[in-house]
């Protein structure tokens, strides 16, 4: 039957179409419906970035993972992502973010990250001769982590669902999730037509709370603007991604492939909700905190602004697990990194799905854990 | 009819007629998409001077009118500004 697959998966951003392509490759049927275009919710607003510098061991290795992923994507995909290790720098300008970030190292390493090193402000300025480093106490520098292109990525994995036999469907909203005898069997889309499954996937990034709804499972992800701005092309200047952590910072990186400035910063205070309206504030304020780390880049062209959602949980840990309905799964809630964390996190729910385990594979990403301690690194 | 397949639809950007019409073939049916897998639109000038002939091309190849064909999504600044320009306004 034609309205008949393996699996179901709602949402066409990172996780959905990672997780669909990982479960296309252990040769199961995957129909993904997604309600805009692919790529219309918090992917196609992210900045790209990929580092690995987190906080918490199973964080670190899956994206140590996904880091790997990225890097044999063109290969894996048949496409070109533009992935460039181009590293991240996070900056310290007080005492006590430079003893976090000497914490954070030492906790990086250990889980087996050895690229991850303190540079003292001297370093820093090597590796980012541009860099004005008044008041800069060092950075914690990882050149191994890096970026890439998420129209590309996602489209990547979405063409490879088609080539092994699975189906993409835009333009295609949930409105109903079915269920039987305690399991889930299907969805609705708003044109009333059903589709069947004995596995449905919720990979609605920051709309996870309503999709949860529609089959009665709280799913405790709240949306957060953040907006970002890109500029023109200019030469490639080899700045890796720089985290600036005072209070009136942000985080910027040049993409490679075609030389733009891409950034943001997180507003304070945090902005609840799913608007994805754009501020003057915020085309004047950004440049301004670019420019106080790189003052060269005054004459550069800004051409963008937009806006997104962060997809939170209260602690600031992703979601991936099974629910209490009988087949249906979430993968979501990560927290302003979904775009890094998606393909490993998506080869980790791929796997979890097929292996039919009950346990999910991080407890600390259960669905109903006791939501504790925030993840510390933007 | 001559091939235009080589020609460049968006300027900005440096995206082919051939390059537009992939990914009309990958399922692309909105100018948005296009933009998303070609990057046509996403130049210094916005789309301003090619958003016309993509819509030609999905227009021709998947026989929209017009009418049926949904707005791209347009977003400011709506001249490119420097940073210099911006850092300093109020
Ligand atoms: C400004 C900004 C900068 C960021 N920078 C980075 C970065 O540098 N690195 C990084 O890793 N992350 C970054 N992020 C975070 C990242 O974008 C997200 O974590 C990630 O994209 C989440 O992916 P997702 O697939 O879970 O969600 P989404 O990409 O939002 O995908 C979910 C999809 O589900 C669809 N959907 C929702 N409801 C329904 C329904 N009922 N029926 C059908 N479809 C539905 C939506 O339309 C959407 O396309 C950034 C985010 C923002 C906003
Ligand atoms: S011609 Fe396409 S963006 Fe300028």
């Amino acid at each position: 039957m034609a309205n008949t697959s393996d699996v179901i998966i709602i949402g066409g951003g990172i996780a959905g179409t990672a997780t669909g392509y990982y479960l296309a490759k252990h040769r199961l049927s995957v129909a993904l419906f997604e309600q805009g275009h692919l790529c219309s919710g918090s992917t196609g607003r992210c900045i790209g970035g990929v580092r690995q510098q987190f906080t918490s061991a199973s964080s670190i290795k899956l994206m140590m993972r996904s880091v790997e992923l990225f890097a044999g994507m063109d290969q894996e995909l048949d496409t070109e992502v533009h992935w460039h290790p181009g590293g991240y720098l996070f900056l310290a300008h007080d005492e006590s973010n430079k003893q976090a970030f000497l914490d954070n190292i030492r906790v990086q390493r250990a889980a087996g990250l050895t690229d991850v090193r303190w540079v003292d402000a001297a370093e820093a300025k090597e590796i980012v001769p541009l860099l004005d480093t008044a008041g800069l106490l060092g950075g914690s520098y990882c050149p191994t982590d890096g970026q890439a292109y998420p129209f590309a990525v996602v489209n990547g994995y979405a063409q490879q669902i088609k080539q092994l036999g699975g189906s993409i469907h835009p333009f295609s909203e949930v409105t109903g999730i079915l269920s039987q005898g305690g399991r889930a069997t299907g969805i609705k889309l708003a044109n009333g037509e059903e589709h069947h499954a004995p596995v449905v996937v919720n990979c609605a990034g920051p709309w996870a709370k309503e999709v949860g709804a529609l089959a009665g499972i709280d799913v405790p992800v709240e949306p957060e603007r953040h907006e970002a701005l890109i500029t023109e092309g200019v030469e490639y200047l080899g700045i890796p991604m720089l985290v600036d952590y005072r209070a009136d910072g942000g985080y910027f990186q040049q993409f490679r492939h075609n030389g733009q400035f891409i950034g943001c910063y997180s507003p304070s205070p945090r902005v609840p909700g799913r608007s994805a309206d754009s501020t003057f504030e915020f085309l004047a304020e950004m440049p301004r905190r670019m420019l106080k780390l790189v003052p060269a880049l005054a004459q550069v062209k800004v051409i963008r602004q937009w806006a997104g959602s962060y997809e939170m949980t209260p602690d600031g840990n992703p979601v991936l697990d099974r629910a209490e309905l009988g087949g249906f799964y979430v993968l979501g809630g990560m927290c302003g990194h979904g775009f890094m964390l998606g393909p490993a996190m998506g080869e980790a729910m791929a796997e979890f799905v097929r292996s039919g385990e009950k346990q999910p594979p991080f407890p600390e990403f259960a669905l109903r854990r006791r939501f504790g301690q925030a993840e510390a690194m933007k | 009819m001559p091939d235009t397949t080589r020609q460049i639809i968006c300027r900005c950007e440096d995206v082919t007629e051939e390059e537009v019409l992939q990914a009309i073939a990958q399922g692309a049916a909105t100018a948005d998409e296009v933009k998303r897998l070609t990057r046509a639109g996403m130049g210094h000038c916005q789309g301003r001077t090619c958003r016309r002939l993509v819509n030609q091309l999905l227009a021709r190849r998947l026989g929209q009118k017009p009418a049926d064909q949904r707005p791209v999504t347009q977003r400011s600044p709506l001249q490119p500004v420097s940073l210099k320009t911006l850092a300093d306004s109020h």
